[in-house]
């Protein structure tokens, strides 16, 4: 008889209690239990999946406190180029209507640090919210720097004029892009860099921080995949099991997670574009190709963990602890 | 080879003491190695302060409550909620300056919790709520000790009952005798629940004879575990028997683990049960729980022997360790993330 274990996400159908618009296509949504109840906790940079639809899951960063242990609050944007999420949450998301919540879980956690820049760009804003509380909590010296279309697109402005000058506002039509030079360029050792937006500013950030800041300094989380690097093509190659004492071949056109859903292996998993981190599962031998965009590049030089969903094995055979 | 040990995060809710064992006498404990004393003060609320005289290093828990101070048994320095020294018997003149650190306390539940971390974040975030541990419709008895093991272990033992059966036959339900239903583990951010549903199966003799249903009748069961913080195990045992029989008869453990340090964790069990009201099914009940739970330190305690000898091993883990290795998982992220 297979005792195969069965793993999944918390998941709970929660109420819209309030769809306030906060800006411009964007819209705050807090949720919560029917019957009141707590929701598992979080900590600042944790996101949940919408389940919008079959095959229509979005992920959102949790936007309010931590200390509230009743309701969720996400904020989302009203995308030009949806690909149908957003567009739903604008449409169907009402005061009053139900959502399957999955979740929370956290691949964006905010390290401790003496010192902290932020730079959040458009709906990148929600994350950093219970961040900059945080940190402004325990004391830490930082500064945001937000930057949006215009003033009237940009959420929660008036929840970070609390903050004073340690908030600097960009709307783009008035003060341009961000001076990402500036911002980053001389390093500072023990400042931490959080950023979290569209995918031309994460580059611009990431491309800055790699060239003469400490590894690690940076932090960021990517809702889209990253464009994949050339040439990187896919190959078969033994899949090893060790938990489980199976061994199943993974051939060039499917990832080690679909092998291992056919094969009844109980993985868990949510985007399958490897954003999410849902699907981390710890490496016990091999060398693993990562494609993500989650790992930083220490962890991934680490090979201690992956995202199955999209990472593959450079060699012929990769051993996982499932 | 990689270092099997999570470490524990400071930036958490412990529950320290039990409700009970905090009063008028100042109790002395040592929680994240960190000496700390709590008592009551005239209110009814709990003060948590360092354990150790600002003046010489000898444990304010060795002193006494004066009031709302905590007076020192040597130097009889005196103490008021915050850590200040109000009070010195030899001059006027308070030493400026003079204090011992204070720790945010929330006493819930039955539980004295302790936050030893970042004294501002403590705000942030709450202790789990134990409400079945003062509800009327609970009966409740336990324990407190501390195990000569690091807290990991103990996460570990808790996240997978298989054991049981092995450890202590005469407390295993029948039901662990057969294989292992499938293990279902459910995960959020930072907390894992895991349940079986067992196949129907007789209840252990003794449940049986406190509970007053016949041995004979057998009944599903569900085995449900919760890591719910850093600090807490909230687990539940559930006979499905029908109501005409009694009804269900639900069984909750609650764990709270403090790491005393590395090799040390204070741990308050509770047994609370929703049938066989009154004492002397209690009394009956305590023996074989106390019995179990003191196998289990004695187990574990030789496991921190074992790995202080001859270091971590690469474990083989089974499906079983599923619940194990997620919360795992968990600890290792929120030690990381303490920088």
């Amino acid at each position: 008889m297979t005792t195969q274990p069965i793993v999944r996400e918390f998941e709970a159908d929660l109420k819209v209690v309030a769809a306030v618009e906060a800006a411009t296509d964007v819209v705050t949504l807090t949720l919560a239990a029917e019957d009141g109840s707590a929701l598992p906790p979080w900590t600042p940079g944790a996101h949940i999946d919408l389940v919008l639809g079959e095959d229509l899951v979005r992920q959102y960063s949790l936007c309010g406190s931590p200390a509230d242990t009743g309701s969720y609050r996400v904020g989302v944007l009203r995308a030009p180029d949806s690909r149908g999420g957003s567009k739903a949450v604008h449409a169907e998301l009402h005061e009053g209507a139900t959502v399957r919540v999955r979740g929370p879980r956290n691949h964006f956690p905010l390290v401790a640090a003496p010192r902290y820049l932020f730079i959040a760009g458009g709906i990148g804003i929600t994350p950093m919210l219970p961040m900059i509380a945080e940190a402004e909590a325990s004391g830490a010296d930082w500064r945001l720097v937000y930057g949006g279309r215009s003033r009237a697109s940009m959420a929660f402005v008036d929840e970070l004029a609390a903050y004073g000058d340690k908030v600097t506002l960009l709307p783009q039509d008035e003060a341009g892009f961000p001076d990402l030079d500036a911002l980053l360029g001389s390093p500072e050792e023990g400042t931490l860099v959080y950023t979290c937006g569209p995918t031309g500013l994460l580059d611009a950030v990431e491309e800055r921080c790699a060239a003469s800041w400490p590894a690690g300094s940076l932090h960021l989380e990517r809702f889209s995949a990253k464009a994949p690097a050339e040439g990187e093509e896919d190959s078969a190659f033994e899949l090893v099991l060790q938990r489980s004492g199976r061994t199943l071949q993974v051939p060039a056109d499917k990832s080690i997670f679909e092998v291992c859903r056919e094969a009844g292996v109980s993985v868990v998993g949510s985007c399958l574009e490897g954003v999410c981190g849902t699907c981390e599962t710890e490496v016990v031998e091999g060398d693993v190709e990562h494609r993500d965009s989650i790992l930083n590049e220490e962890e991934k030089e680490s090979n201690e963990f992956m995202m199955i969903c999209v990472s593959r094995c450079r060699g012929e055979s990769l051993t996982l602890d499932l | 080879m990689r270092d099997r040990s999570t470490g524990y995060p400071r930036n958490a809710w412990y529950a320290l003491a039990a409700s009970g064992e905090v009063g008028g006498t100042p109790f002395g404990t040592r929680a994240l190695d960190t000496p700390v004393v709590l008592f009551r003060i005239s209110d009814g609320s709990i003060v948590a302060l360092g354990d150790r005289d600002a003046h010489r290093p000898y444990p304010l828990s060795l002193g006494h409550v004066d009031g709302d101070t905590i007076v020192s048994g040597y130097s009889g320095f005196a103490y008021d909620r915050t850590g200040a020294c109000v009070r010195v018997p030899s001059q006027a003149q308070v030493p400026y300056g003079a204090r011992v650190p204070s720790y945010p306390v929330v006493e819930e539940g039955d539980l004295v919790w302790v936050w030893l971390g970042e004294p501002s974040l403590a705000s942030l975030r709450h202790p789990v709520s134990t409400p079945w541990l003062t509800d009327a419709a609970w009966e409740t008895f336990g324990g407190e000790w501390e195990t000569a093991a690091g807290v990991g272990l103990l996460h570990d033992n808790f996240a997978d009952i298989t054991h049981v059966a092995v450890v202590d036959p005469v407390i295993s339900p029948p039901a662990l005798a057969g294989v292992a239903p499938a293990l279902e583990v459910e995960l959020t951010e930072t907390t894992v629940h895991f349940h079986r549903d067992w196949p129907a199966a007789p209840l252990p003799e003794w449940q049986a004879k406190v509970s007053g249903t016949p041995t004979t009748a057998s009944y599903p069961q569900r085995e449900e575990g919760a890591f719910l913080a850093p600090g807490l195990w909230a687990d539940r045992w559930d006979v499905l028997v029908p109501a005409e029989d009694g009804g269900t008869q639900t069984f909750r453990f609650t764990h709270a683990v403090t790491p005393v340090d590395e090799r040390h964790t204070r741990h308050i069990w509770r047994v609370s049960r929703n049938f066989a009201p009154g004492a002397e099914a209690s009394d009956a009940l305590r023996p074989i729980f106390e019995s179990y739970y003191l196998k289990v330190r004695e187990i574990l305690e030789t496991m921190q022997q074992v790995i202080d000898r001859d270091g971590y091993g690469e474990d083989v883990n089974v499906a079983a360790d599923l619940a194990a290795l997620q919360v795992r998982k968990i600890l290792r992220r929120l030690v990381a993330d303490e920088g």
